[in-house]
Formats: C-alpha cells, sequence, structure tokens
C-alpha cells in the first residue's frame, strides 16, 4: 500500500513540474498560484519518499527495494537509513532535497516575482529530468514477485550512525548547487540588476557548508571504520565531492567580492553552472559504475546512459545559455598588484587549476581504458604532487586576503606582519630541528600556524573587540581561515607525522606505546541483534589509576557474510591512538597501533568552517 | 579569443561524455578488469598431473587443439556451482581439450573432491603454488580460459560459469 501511494505521488509531482514547465509558454497564471503549485510537487515528493522510508521501518519486503536493502532484525536507525543506503532510495532522496530547496526557494522575497519564477521552472526542469531517471530506471517501488518474510539485509559497511547522516548532508550540498545553478541560468535570461548576486550568495553558502559537513562525515567515517587508520584516500568517490568543494569555494568567495564588475559576474554564472554540472558529474560516475566504491551499488548500464544524458542536457544547457547570453557590456577590472581584486582573481584561478586537475586524474583512467583497453589506477601520489603544491599560493595569500584594500596597494599594518612571519618561521624551524625535519611537515606546519597568526593579528589591529553578534559577522572572513589553518595543521600533522607500531602479543601481555603500558587484557565475543562481535580490549596507561579502556575488533554480519573491522580509537587532545586487531596466529594476536597526531584538529577546523558558512548566510 | 574561453566548457564537456559513453556502451565492468593476457600467447607453464607426478604436461602439449583452461579448488564453492556444466560442455565438444588446473589444494581434498563430483577434465595439472595462476593472472577462483588453435587466449571469464554464458559467450567461439 504504501509502495502505491509512494508511486502515485512520484509521478503526480513530476506531472504537476511538467505543467508548470509548459506554463512559462502555454497556460499562464498568476505568481501567487505558481508557487503553491511549486510547494504542493514538494510536498507530494516528501510523500513519496517518506512512504519508501515508512516501507522500511515496518520491514514491508512486499516492496522489492525493501526485501533487497533491509533485514527486520535491524536496529531502527538503520531500516530508517536503509531508505537511501541502496541506489534506488538514495535517487529518490535526491529528488527530495531538490523538492526542499525548490519549495523553500519559493518563499523568497529578496527578488522579483518573474525572476523567482524562472528560477522555479528550471528546477521544475531538474525535477523532470531526475524523476523520469527513477521512474523508469531506479524505481524503488517495484512489488516484489515472491512472498517472503525477510530481506536481504544492508551492506553492514554501511550500518554506522556516521553513514546513516552522511548521505543526505552531503546531498544538500550537491543538489543545493541546482538552485544556484537555476539562479544564475535564469541571471543570464533575464539580465536585469545585480540583485540575484546576493540571493546567490545565500544559496551556495548553505549548500557549500552542507558539502562540507557531508564531506567531513563521510571522511571521519572512512576514518573509524575502514581501518586504515587514514582519514582521506584520493578515492574517486571522494575527488568527486571535492571538485564541487574547491569550484563552490571559488564562487562563495567570488560572490562575497563582486561589487558589480561584469566580468566577476561572467565568472559567477560560470562557476555556478560548473558547481551543480560537478555534481551531476559525480552523481553519473558513481552510479553508472564506473567507478567502484563503497558508494557504487548494482552497477547497470541503461542507467548509466540515462544519467550521462541528464549530465549533457544540464551542463549543456548551462553553457549553451552561457554562450549566447554571455552579459554583453564589459567594465575593466580594478587590478592592482596586490588589492583585494587581484587576490581574489588569483584565488579563483589557483582553485579552478587545483579542481580541472583532480578532475583529470579521476577521469584519465576512463580515456585509458577506452582508447587502450588498459586498466590503470590514479592514486594518492598524483594528487599531493598536484593539488597541494597547486593549493600552497593560494593558502599562503588567503592568510592576508581579507585585509587587503580595495583601491590601493597598501597592506595596513604591514610591518607586523612581515616581523610575525619571520619570529614564525624560526620558531617552527627550531621545532622541526628537534623532532624529524620533514620538508612538507615544515610547510604544512608554517603555513597553518601562519594563517591562524595573520588572521589574530587583522582581528586585533583592524577591529575594536567587542562581544556582539555584529562583531562576530565581521570578524566571520577572519574565523572561517582561521578554521583553515586549524584543519591545516591536523591535516599535516596526521599525515606526515603518523608513527605505525606493530605487536604480536597474547591475551595478558603487556606492551609499550608512546611511553605509556598498555595491557592486551582479553578478547571477548559478543552475539549484538544483527552481528557478532570480537573484540580485543585493552588498557592504556595502566600505571595511572585512570587507565582507559580501547576495544578494537572486528563483526560479523551473519545476514550478508561480511567481516567489518572496528578500529579502537583514544582521542586525546593533541593525538587519537589508533587500535586494530589483525588475525590469530599461534595463539598470538597481531595489533597494529597508529599514533596520528592533532587528528582532531581536522574536524575542529571544519565545525568552524562550518559556522562560519552558517553566519556568512546571515550576513548582507 | 572571448569566444573560445567561453566554448572551452562545451567542448570539455563533450568529449567527457563521448569518452563515458563509449566505456559504458563498451560494457566494460568496473569490477573485472581487462585480462592483459587477452589475445595473447598462453604462457609458458609445466605442470604434473594430480594422479601421477611423472605424467606432465606443458604449454607445448596444447599446441593444435582449442582448449579450455579452467582453475578450481576443491575449497572453492563457486567451483562446486560450475562443475555439472564441465560435463555438458564434454559431451558437446568431445574434441575440445578440457584442461583443470588444481589451485592451490591439498592433493587428497583434490582428489576426493573429483571422486566426489566427477571428473569431467582431460587432464588434472597441479599448481600447488598458485605459480601457474600467478602466470595467467587468475584473480580468483573459479577461472576460464579459451586457448585457440594458435595458442592464443581469445576468451577469459572470471567467476563460476552459467548455462547464459556457456551459450552466448562461449560456443560462439567453439
Amino acid at each position: 500500500m504504501s509502495s502505491l501511494v509512494g508511486f502515485l505521488s512520484l509521478v503526480f509531482a513530476i506531472g504537476i513540474n511538467f505543467y508548470l514547465l509548459l506554463s512559462r509558454y502555454i497556460f499562464k497564471f498568476q505568481n501567487q498560484k505558481f508557487n503553491l503549485f511549486i510547494r504542493f510537487s514538494s510536498l507530494l515528493t516528501l510523500l513519496s519518499f517518506f512512504s519508501l522510508m515508512y516501507a522500511y521501518v515496518v520491514s514491508d519486503f512486499s516492496n522489492y527495494n525493501v526485501f533487497q536493502n533491509s533485514h527486520s532484525n535491524k536496529p531502527l536507525i538503520y531500516k530508517i537509513s536503509g531508505t537511501w543506503g541502496n541506489h534506488e532510495g538514495s535517487m529518490l532522496l535526491w529528488l527530495s532535497i531538490l523538492s526542499i530547496f525548490s519549495f523553500f526557494f519559493s518563499f523568497t522575497k529578496d527578488i522579483e516575482e518573474s525572476f523567482q519564477r524562472l528560477t522555479l521552472i528550471i528546477q521544475s526542469l531538474l525535477h523532470i529530468l531526475f524523476g523520469l531517471f527513477i521512474v523508469f530506471t531506479s524505481n524503488p517501488f517495484l512489488v516484489n514477485s515472491i512472498l517472503v518474510n525477510e530481506g536481504l539485509g544492508l551492506n553492514p559497511i554501511l550500518q554506522d550512525p556516521g553513514l546513516a547522516v552522511h548521505p543526505p548532508v552531503l546531498y544538500a550540498g550537491y543538489v543545493g548547487y541546482s538552485i544556484v545553478f537555476s539562479i544564475a541560468v535564469a541571471g543570464l535570461f533575464q539580465n536585469t540588476d545585480n540583485e540575484w548576486l546576493y540571493v546567490a550568495k545565500k544559496w551556495s553558502l548553505i549548500s557549500w557548508t552542507f558539502l562540507t559537513g557531508g564531506i567531513a562525515l563521510g571522511s571521519y567515517w572512512a576514518y573509524y571504520e575502514l581501518g586504515w587508520g587514514g582519514w582521506w584516500f584520493w578515492d574517486p568517490v571522494e575527488n568527486i565531492s571535492l571538485m564541487p568543494w574547491i569550484a563552490g569555494l571559488a564562487l562563495v568567495h567570488s560572490l562575497m567580492m563582486v561589487r558589480g564588475e561584469q566580468a566577476i559576474k561572467k565568472w559567477i554564472v560560470f562557476l555556478s553552472i560548473l558547481c551543480f554540472s560537478l555534481s551531476v558529474f559525480g552523481t553519473f560516475l558513481v552510479r553508472s559504475g564506473i567507478l567502484t566504491s563503497v558508494h557504487s551499488f548494482a552497477a547497470d548500464a541503461s542507467r548509466g546512459i540515462f544519467i550521462l544524458l541528464i549530465f549533457f542536457i544540464v551542463t549543456g544547457f548551462g553553457f549553451l545559455v552561457f554562450l549566447l547570453k554571455e552579459p554583453k557590456k564589459s567594465n575593466s577590472l580594478n587590478l592592482l598588484f596586490i588589492n583585494k581584486v587581484s587576490a581574489l582573481v588569483i584565488n579563483n584561478i589557483l582553485m579552478i587549476i587545483a579542481t580541472l586537475t583532480i578532475l583529470l586524474g579521476t577521469i584519465y583512467p576512463i580515456i585509458i581504458e577506452v582508447l587502450y583497453n588498459k586498466r590503470i589506477s590514479v592514486g594518492g601520489p598524483y594528487f599531493n604532487s598536484t593539488v597541494i603544491p597547486i593549493m600552497i599560493p593560494g593558502f599562503l595569500l588567503m592568510s592576508v586576503a581579507p585585509i587587503l584594500s580595495w583601491q590601493t596597494n597598501k597592506i595596513n599594518d604591514s610591518k607586523k606582519y612581515v616581523v610575525a612571519f619571520i619570529i614564525l618561521c624560526v620558531l617552527v624551524l627550531i621545532q622541526s630541528y628537534f623532532l624529524d625535519f620533514n620538508t612538507w611537515g615544515f610547510v604544512g606546519l608554517l603555513l597553518g600556524c601562519w594563517i591562524i597568526l595573520a588572521s589574530f593579528i587583522a582581528i586585533f589591529s583592524s577591529y575594536k573587540i567587542k562581544i556582539s553578534i555584529k562583531f562576530f559577522k565581521i570578524i566571520n572572513p577572519h574565523v572561517a581561515h582561521i578554521g583553515v589553518g586549524i584543519a591545516i595543521i591536523g591535516i599535516t600533522c596526521s599525515s606526515v607525522f603518523q608513527n605505525e607500531l606493530d605487536f604480536n602479543l597474547s591475551e595478558g601481555d603487556k606492551f609499550n606505546v608512546n611511553g605509556k603500558t598498555v595491557l592486551f587484557e582479553k578478547i571477548e565475543t559478543t552475539n549484538e541483534i544483527n552481528f557478532q562481535s570480537l573484540r580485543g580490549k585493552f588498557l592504556f596507561d595502566i600505571e595511572k589509576n585512570q587507565s582507559k579502556e580501547i576495544e578494537a575488533g572486528k563483526n560479523y554480519y551473519p545476514v550478508s557474510k561480511m567481516i567489518t573491522s572496528e578500529a579502537g580509537i583514544l582521542h586525546l587532545w593533541n593525538k587519537d591512538i589508533y587500535f586494530i586487531l589483525g588475525d590469530q596466529k599461534n595463539n598470538e594476536w597481531f595489533v597494529k597501533v597508529l599514533i596520528n597526531p592533532f587528528v582532531s584538529f581536522i574536524w575542529l577546523g571544519v565545525i568552524i568552517m562550518m559556522c562560519s558558512g552558517l553566519i556568512a548566510v546571515s550576513r548582507r | 579569443m572571448n569566444r573560445i574561453f567561453i566554448l572551452t566548457p562545451l567542448i570539455v564537456l563533450l568529449i567527457i561524455c563521448i569518452f563515458s559513453l563509449v566505456y559504458l556502451l563498451s560494457g566494460k565492468d568496473p569490477n573485472k578488469p581487462p585480462s592483459a593476457l587477452l589475445n595473447k600467447d598462453v604462457p609458458i607453464f609445466e605442470s604434473s598431473s594430480l594422479y601421477n607426478a611423472k605424467d606432465i604436461i606443458k604449454s607445448k602439449d596444447i599446441e593444435n587443439k582449442k582448449t579450455l583452461i579452467n582453475f578450481f579448488a576443491s575449497w572453492c564453492s563457486p567451483c562446486k556451482i560450475e562443475h555439472p556444466l564441465f560435463f555438458e560442455i564434454r559431451k558437446k565438444y568431445p574434441e575440445l581439450y578440457l584442461l583443470g588446473f588444481n589451485h592451490k589444494d591439498p592433493p587428497s581434498d583434490a582428489k576426493k573432491y573429483l571422486e566426489d563430483d566427477g571428473n569431467p577434465y582431460d587432464f588434472v595439472g597441479v599448481d600447488s603454488d598458485g605459480l601457474i595462476a600467478l602466470e595467467f593472472g587468475v584473480f580468483g577462483l573459479p577461472e576460464t580460459y579459451l586457448i585457440n588453435e594458435d595458442g592464443k587466449i581469445i576468451y577469459k571469464f572470471m567467476g563460476p560459469l552459467t548455462m547464459d554464458i556457456l551459450k552466448n559467450e562461449i560456443e560462439p567461439l567453439l
């Protein structure tokens, strides 16, 4: 029953969007009514989504999708997240989020009615394309042809609280760019005043903040679930999310800087189209099965071709309008050796080069396989040695960019910055001398500390310190950059100064980690609702009264016959101690211990960036 | 100049779409990497029979005849699934030489397996250390290779064979 409701409301919502699309040319009606229709279609799409969720919650195995991806023994949270833990459901989630964005955009009062309407019509077009994709190739409401009492279960690796929220947050980022895309294309058609830029800024900040959160959640999940001790692997799927993120960063900065210059306006339109195109391209690469990863559900060529078509239509349409309707008159940019505009231009060029470098590395294997029928993989070494050096000048620039002037080359209190930089260099050099010297470590630490220091100098020397919301809004750009600095320190330390220790241990053995004695207490096996767990229990720092307990082990999921590794992580403020339990041989267990310094700084930096993104939404 | 700059995204889009489309239509599956050995000479190997250590088969011995090479093991359950199919092949194509390689298996287990489920192979070679499988680029068991009369690998299949695959992909080559 719920499947029927879901399917009908999905089809009905697509029908309404068709009607709205045609309303521009045939059935003309008032704006008020138009907005009501948009909201109604959004609610129908959500109804469809919640019908599917309901089928998951009550374990309705007469729905084929539920049968394939759920199991009645699963805890409730994984029944709910099972809704988007598969291809069909996640595409419906994608469409629902698109609807939510359209829904809220229909309430926007900041822009002309006709402009708002045109934007929503483009949203309707996107809704139709993705809606048809779901109905024809990825229908989550198919009826199960056999009567069953039990489902096949959800991929155990996805049974994790972090991963339950990761897809919705990430999609909110990806799909949020659809609104920015629609606004930009509508801007090309109507070519009116600059009012739409402020609206676009708000929505692109929202999308970017969600995308940041989504990527960080995925990355954090990889850190504690995959059991490799790393948090970023330059996996194609990670690259795909990173591309719209960097392009979105360039977009957000351009939108904040634009003062009506036509050249920057043109650039903003280009970036808006690019961001959403990259999001759709990412969806295509993951869902067509061209790339393999934990994200690629069953591959199906017809799906791939359909999404490729959508990608081609959306991107082609966007760039074609850009080609035909480009803003004509152009006033020159106020470019100086070092002022705000030139810093913005350099920062944008660097970010676009970085995006293209990642794009090349990601699609290169596809091109090579088509041309030479050879399988190659492009991994970490390529990206580390290309993307990072490209970004470094941008990071250096960003430490001073917020205090640059619009009109002149002058930097206020430039002497202070020079002195601070030199002192910092000496300090980091001394620090590096006493620890193992590593070029990347030195550069990363210097860069991270410098960004934080320069931002603080700027805050203290340029503004009067007050504790008020207004003040926080003013210093917000600096706060965002402090977040980046903190994240850079975390990234550098956890990757360059990571320490690995291997042990072969029997129960009751004591061993030394980082100067502290650790006891390998025992091995324990327990039966949970939907899995069996094997845990090695460790006591960290047993000489102290308050020794800390760490559990590392594996879970065995009988329904899907899979084993997942569960790392045991002790979070300290300045390092994570990461335990991995390996195999047993001759009564001894292989235990790997990784010491990851300052890993928590990455997450702290990301949280600061996200908060700052949200504050910027409210600032005009 | 400006025009070219604006046209670039469309050109890039077109290139990406063409390559992706060709990739999709060629039916490539990223889970199954293309074999580097396809359309190349069969690797040189030498293996003794499971039943008689003195009975040796060399790559030279399969020249001038069509050969189906199958890597299997008693511990591999998908191998058990495809096993009956080899009797079908045996019946239908008596002139096809069926060569089985027993992969990383204790001989006693392998013999018991072939006793219980029957032995469809003309020759069962021992690959106890997996070196022959390494030469062939075997990814996982079972894996099946078709070699033509010129000693070239013309077909490779990973995973258990099915009737459909036999009919649609292997029979046209026989």
